[in-house]
């Protein structure tokens, strides 16, 4: 594959609007009672057959995305919203699957998807960044090795042993950033995570991403709102506008 | 892991269950047992205490509604053993099920924030409820000792060796019909309701409370039926000396058990790419 550490082939994304099924057997079983006898379905929202859905309560979030990525490179993905930014990085993640497409990458993925990342919040904020380290297949050794720069990044030395879920959403956010910024991976996605800090954060953050890729080698794919602060930060821009990329 | 190659398709075959990626993970299947353990533990007051009482309080009423008032037979075995052993097998089996059936529910939050592959969740749920087995198991055994020294007549037979065989088809079974039920939940949550009274209904097809051999031999079929029903009668065979199974029905449990959980690990890995969609 050479250089390209990801690459996205014919991506698309189909949502379906409104309900989708009943959610529950008995009504499931009416309707198709209903149909048997030839009434007319009492619940009618879904459509005969049960699965086929006409065409017009499709939701197409992404349609025909393709892009590369190189090594190292710092890709913003803007748009506005809804135009399907949060979908791609979803897809990437491996959170939910495409319905069209086809996504070749390499590498550990880290990503911090919306506000905070894979946290139980019943569990305290070290014992989480050694769960988030093993969801990325790192060993227990190794996520030692990184822990107190990730505490010491996040400024949450005092409350590492208190369960997340007291936390405040600057620490949640600060500590879910300092997470995926500093375990091993080789390409890092965040969404919007900038929106939450303050100002003097937000430019660490962007400090330490600049860091990690230069240093590193890692590979960032950024939510960006464009704003004056992080235009610097990135090498590549994909305009994103109603699920499909303007050029 | 580093640098190693991956792909995201939306057409996936089916029977691809890429299991060899589950090993890439062992990490974190080691650290959510233990976070499930120490959890169990940590919870009350009382912490396993609990696991103490809940068996020896239902083989209490057992006997005294189905020994003494009903007068069910129990193969000649001491009443109190002869539930008790069927009771701390059943639980452990009806446990990974009710557990592993709410995986998606349970850790939608997790789920829809990190990939890994979600399989790892139910693996370790059976895995620390393994826990909770052990010490059951030791009552069992403590129980065993002190009847034993009473002068109660049973024996040990020699096939306690496959017993690590019964513990891995219990697991199996728990595990297959438990991702079964959590792909269907997530089409249809109504299902929840069902697990609860189902599994008791279940427990009276199985023999908890009966010796098989006291089942009419037209309806024996159907109570071997259960997978669980060998699995219980090879443990009581073992420990006690009691119990009535085959090399034919041990085979039948084994093909079905494996069965289940083949077509549990289909069902869930079709399931989970899209879940989050629709939960």
């Amino acid at each position: 594959m050479g250089n390209i550490v990801i690459r996205v082939e014919n991506i698309s994304k189909v949502y379906q609007l409104g309900q989708i099924g009943s959610r529950s057997i008995s009504r499931d079983f009416e309707s198709w009672r209903a149909r048997i006898s030839g009434k007319s379905n009492p619940h009618s929202r879904i459509n005969e057959t049960g699965c086929r859905i006409p065409d017009s309560g499709l939701f197409w979030a992404l349609k025909d995305i393709h892009f590369e990525i190189e090594k190292g490179e710092r890709v913003a993905i803007i748009g506005s919203n809804g135009a399907g930014k949060s979908t791609l990085l979803k897809i990437l993640s491996r959170i939910t699957a495409p319905t069209n497409g086809k996504i070749t990458g390499k590498g550990r993925i880290a990503s911090l998807l919306e506000i905070g990342t894979g946290f139980h919040p019943e569990l305290t904020g070290a014992e989480n960044i050694f769960l988030n380290g093993a969801m990325l297949g790192m060993r227990r050794s190794e996520v030692r090795g990184k822990f107190n720069e990730i505490v010491g990044f996040a400024e949450i030395e005092k409350h590492i042993q208190t369960p997340v879920k007291r936390y405040s959403s600057g620490m949640y956010m600060r500590l879910a950033f300092s997470v995926a910024a500093h375990l091993e991976s080789e390409i890092v996605i965040m969404d919007e995570v900038l929106a939450v800090g303050d100002k003097t954060f937000q430019q660490k953050c962007i400090g330490k991403m600049q860091q990690i890729s230069k240093e590193e080698g890692k590979t960032i794919l950024m939510v960006s709102h464009n704003s004056n602060d992080t235009e610097h930060l990135f090498s590549k821009k994909i305009l994103l506008t109603n699920g499909q990329i303007l050029h | 892991m580093r640098n190693k190659e991956w792909t995201i398709e939306s057409q996936h075959d089916l029977f691809n269950l890429r299991l060899k990626e589950i090993l890439n993970y062992k990490h974190l299947l080691f650290q959510l047992v233990k976070r499930d353990i120490v959890a169990l533990y940590k919870q009350t007051i009382l912490g396993p205490i609990w696991f103490f009482i809940q068996p020896l309080l239902t083989t209490a009423v057992f006997t005294f509604v189905f020994g003494k008032l009903v007068k069910v037979s129990t193969d000649g075995l001491p009443q109190p053993l002869f539930y008790l052993a069927g009771i701390i097998n059943w639980n452990y089996f009806s446990e990974c099920l009710n557990k592993t059936s709410a995986v998606f529910k349970d850790n939608t939050q997790i789920f829809g924030k990190v990939y890994f592959p979600r399989i790892i969740v139910p693996i370790s749920i059976s895995i620390s409820m393994l826990s909770r087995f052990a010490i059951q198991l030791l009552v069992f055994l403590i129980c065993i000792i002190v009847y034993h020294s009473q002068g109660a007549q049973f024996h040990i037979t020699s096939t306690i060796f496959i017993f690590p065989l019964m513990v891995a088809l219990m697991a199996a079974l728990g595990l297959g019909l438990g991702i079964i039920i959590s792909a269907l939940t997530v089409k249809y949550k109504d299902l929840y309701f069902l697990i609860g009274f189902g599994l008791q209904l279940l427990m009276y097809t199985t023999t908890v409370i009966y010796p098989l051999s006291a089942a009419p031999e037209n309806l024996k079929w159907l109570i071997q039926m259960n997978p669980m029903t060998t699995v219980i009668e090879l443990f009581r065979y073992s420990f006690l000396g009691k119990g009535d199974f085959t090399i034919g029905s041990l085979v039948y449990s084994v093909t079905t058990t494996v069965s289940i959980l083949f077509l549990g690990l289909v069902a869930f890995n079709k399931v989970e790419k899209t879940f989050i969609d629709t939960i």
